[in-house]
């Protein structure tokens, strides 16, 4: 957060606009990618996928709102031609082949260039000349409009119906019919009061099958409190196939046109019959034109359901209460066991609460399960940014995955996709050489990225490896010297000095080899991960290549934390991140250079006082000192407390307020009294007391 | 009720129906566009007041768990129906004197967009005012960028908030 404001001088509504409309663009921009796979694969006649363009239209008409929105009109208006050019496309008036489409990819560049200096002074007048440029070629290129052929007049439709549709419906529809598909009406009606859940049901099941081209209320007879619809829709299957598809109760099927390039498939559908054909009259049988049947049907659709996150959140968060309440129920049963004369009902409370328990465990893991997505939609969603890339920077560079099933809560999944797309677009920007460069250096013209996945206990380790160029170590030492970050006398390791590397603002392209040209760096990966409990490691060869690991929990919903108290204050540790508690003399804790260590089976702990860490005052006066030793990665730390109070379920939350973020504190978590615990962020305690060492 | 009345008369509860209803938007539509509901609560011995739609409730002082590395002035968290919550001294914020939480201390918490709900200590809540523009003066000073706008209340002189700039700690960590 703190990094990002330096940079800029945006004000809040200014940033909220631009990343905003960051997101719109990225969307279109995806859509823009697989419009011009499409387009690459089709002949002259070809047709795009009309729900691609109806996409990459709903983004450009929600960027010319928000730019409007802002006041930025140049932008507005770009995004108004862009709006002209899919409409002519979704209407058939602009050709996929016309130079236009290729102008679209133009306009997203320069759409993102210009956010990037959005809230810049002289942003106005810089922008408009280039703007305008292009509106202009937008124009030329769609001022060709090929002429429209005409006849809807042989459907067995209602004329009221046809009058009824968009041009673009109409235009769906003769494009339908030129590829010799057959239309269908489907006519079905819905209680009034859910009707957009069974709307909604049906229209998937419809796109399942071919196109739905209209949804029309339909003003025939319904029930009191139905609603009825027509839907059109075009398919190339025959009426059977699509009856079995369509498995909605009270649902009708009627074909409207004649299946005049198809005569075979409809000559088939007619013969085999519906299951309700009987209620059918033979005369209307052999020509598909009102022939139609109820499709009654018992069978449901699916066996899965979708179910909106926070509806599980809600469920996770009583979860975690009933783990609060345990936790009460548990304390009390240990008093009464404690004293002789309530010792009995106490040991019965304990069992019960035993059993109690692990029923609550069971239901934790059930959630918890129903919330666990594998990983593989985030890696097709890389493999699509990629491809862009490819063709956008003319750049050979094969991309590989492995464990793309290892599962991840959603809402990790959510939160890791920008962060991991960052490294990934680092590795092919700029850690990967041009095909010449490598071939020099006795490399396969061909780069790779590999991408792997796997679970080590309750962290997943999500590791992007590049061949490249790698990392010049000695570069970085040198920058972070000229940068007064770190002191020339001192001897810092190789990986130390990496650690540079996520430093606010350190590198830039030309600098060191190895980020993102577009202002946030790793820095801004690191405070991501952060704020997921994970943390991200470097490591390189020069000349060899760059390996980037992501290690997150696996869950953020409800973890296991070690109370552990400082003075009057308590916090919660997240329980995945100690690797044991020590109990250890304090004669045992070496001092040199000011800092503290412990000698751990021959290995050198550095020690940190949290008491130190968030400045409160102490009350440990023992000769025994509690150590509570952190791990996260390879990295390891003692963190000195003055009591530990055992462990807890927790729910971690968001801590809401005037300061988004507090270095040290990851949220913090309710307790049974009705306060508040807060949750220590590992991964910046072990960071700092890293950093603090090499600054020491 | 108009800006002239006076602070004693609003009774515990009257208040928090008062406050809740205009902050759900309720008894306002029909009033005309001129004028402005104002909050009024104490700091000290002395009113002010704050934009009555910027109040999603007001609590009772409960157990507050303070946060390290944070300024002073955020005194610490709580704990509301799950929610966790920033608690910003407004009396420290505003350079006050800081006497001991009482009886009346209350908590008023405020919408925020995204996750920026906050709440502020206050040391009493009064009353919840409409107050016609033409009252509404710029201030002059005193609490420097805290109020900029000020409202004649009877003979006295109410200052009025400025929650986004009291609040807005990016500037200042």
């Amino acid at each position: 957060m703190a990094a990002r404001k330096k940079k800029t001088r945006k004000s809040k509504a200014q940033r909220e606009f631009v990343s905003e409309a960051e997101e719109t663009l990225e969307g279109m921009r995806e859509g823009l990618a697989d419009l011009m796979d499409q387009r690459a694969g089709l002949d002259a006649d070809g047709e795009v996928d009309p729900d691609l363009i109806n996409r990459i239209f709903r983004a450009a008409h929600s960027l010319k709102g928000l730019s409007g929105m802002f006041g930025l009109e140049s932008l507005s208006n770009l995004a108004h031609h862009l709006e002209d050019v899919l409409d002519g496309l979704r209407l058939g008036r602009v050709g996929a082949d016309s130079p236009a489409v290729e102008l679209l990819d133009e306009a997203a560049e320069l759409f993102a260039a210009q956010l990037e200096q959005v809230g810049e002074k002289d942003f106005a007048e810089a922008s408009a000349a280039a703007i305008d440029e292009l509106i202009g070629r937008i124009d030329a290129a769609v001022r060709q409009a090929p002429p429209e052929p005409d006849d809807l007049a042989g459907l067995d439709l209602d004329p009221a119906l046809l009058r009824a549709l968009t041009e673009y419906e109409e235009h769906r529809l003769r494009e339908n019919l030129r590829r010799g598909r057959r239309l269908f009406l489907v006519d079905t009606s819905f209680e009034i009061l859910s009707f957009e859940e069974g709307l909604a049901e049906l229209s998937e099941a419809i796109r399942g099958a071919g196109e739905l081209v209209s949804t029309l209320p339909s003003p025939g007879e319904a029930p009191e409190s139905q609603i009825r619809f027509s839907l059109l829709v075009a398919t190339p299957l025959g009426e059977t196939e699509l009856g079995e598809q369509l498995d909605f109760p009270g649902a009708t099927l009627r074909a409207v046109n004649e299946p005049a390039l198809a005569p075979a498939e409809s000559a088939g559908a007619a013969a085999a019959p519906v299951e309700a054909v009987e209620d059918v009259s033979p005369l209307e049988a052999p020509a598909p034109i009102d022939a139609g049947g109820e499709l009654d049907s018992l069978r449901s659709i699916s066996d899965t359901v979708r179910v909106d996150i926070r509806k599980l959140d809600e469920l996770m968060n009583l979860v975690g209460e009933l783990s609060i309440h345990r936790t009460q129920v548990e304390h009390i049963a240990n008093r009464l066991s404690q004293n002789l004369d309530t010792a009995r009902v106490g040991d019965e409370l304990s069992r019960i609460h035993k059993l109690f328990d692990r029923k609550l465990k069971e239901l934790q893991a059930g959630v918890l399960d129903v919330r666990m997505v594998p990983l593989r939609q985030v890696f097709e969603k890389l493999s699509r940014v990629v491809r862009r890339l490819r063709r956008e920077l003319d750049k050979e560079v094969a991309l590989e995955f492995s464990g793309s099933d290892t599962e991840l809560d959603k809402l990790i999944v959510e939160q890791l996709i920008d962060p991991l797309m960052h490294v990934v677009r680092n590795a092919f920007d700029h850690a990967i050489e041009s095909g010449p460069e490598r071939r020099a250096a006795g490399k396969p013209s061909e780069g790779s990225i590999f991408i792997r996945a796997i679970q080590r206990g309750n962290h997943v380790l999500i590791e992007v490896q590049d061949d490249g160029r790698g990392i010049d170590v000695e570069r970085v030492r040198a920058l972070g010297v000229e940068r007064d970050l770190i002191d020339p006398q001192e001897s810092l390791s190789d990986k130390e000095v990496l650690e540079l590397v996520f430093q606010p603002g350190f590198s830039t392209r030309e600098e060191v080899t190895e980020t993102s040209g577009r202002g946030v760096g790793m820095d801004v990966v690191r405070t991501n991960l952060a704020a997921l409990g994970g943390m991200v490691e470097l490591a390189t060869e020069l000349g060899r290549g760059t390996t980037v690991t992501l290690t997150l929990p696996i869950t953020l919903a409800i973890i296991q934390a070690l109370i552990v108290g400082v003075g009057e204050e308590r916090f919660a540790i997240p329980l995945n991140s100690v690797l044991e508690t020590l109990n250890v003399d304090r004669d045992s804790i070496q001092r040199s250079e000011g800092r503290e260590m412990l000698n751990l089976r021959g290995e050198a702990l550095p020690l940190r006082r949290l008491a130190d860490e968030f400045e409160l005052p102490s009350t440990n006066v023992e000769t025994k000192q509690f150590v509570v030793v952190l791990g996260l990665g390879d990295r390891r730390m003692g963190l000195i407390v003055d009591r530990l109070e055992g462990q807890q379920d927790t729910v971690i939350k968001p801590i809401q307020g005037p300061i988004q973020q507090v270095r040290g504190i990851a949220g913090a978590t309710e307790q049974g009294e009705g306060g508040a615990i807060l949750v220590i962020d590992v991964a910046s305690i072990v960071d700092e007391a890293v950093r603090r060492r090499d600054a020491a | 009720m108009s800006g002239g009345e006076g602070f004693a008369t609003g009774n515990e509860g009257d208040w928090e129906a008062l406050a809740r209803n205009a902050a759900t938007g309720r008894d306002v539509s029909d009033e005309p566009a001129v004028l402005r509901e104002l909050l009024i609560f104490l700091l000290g011995d002395s009113p002010y007041a704050m934009p009555v739609e910027r109040v999603r409730e007001i609590v009772r002082m409960r157990a507050m768990t303070p946060v390290p590395r944070v300024p002073a002035e955020i005194r610490g968290v709580i704990t509301l129906r799950g929610e966790i919550v920033q608690v910003v001294d407004l009396r420290m914020r505003l350079g006050l004197a800081t006497p001991e939480a009482g009886r009346r201390t209350r908590i008023i918490v405020l919408h925020g967009d995204d996750d920026r709900v906050t709440g502020v200590l206050v040391d009493a809540v009064r009353e919840v005012v409409r107050v016609s523009e033409d009252d509404v003066r710029p201030a002059t000073g005193g609490e420097g960028d805290a109020v900029a706008e000020l409202f004649l209340s009877g003979e006295n002189f109410v200052s009025i908030i400025e929650l986004d700039r009291v609040l807005d700690f990016d500037g200042t960590d």
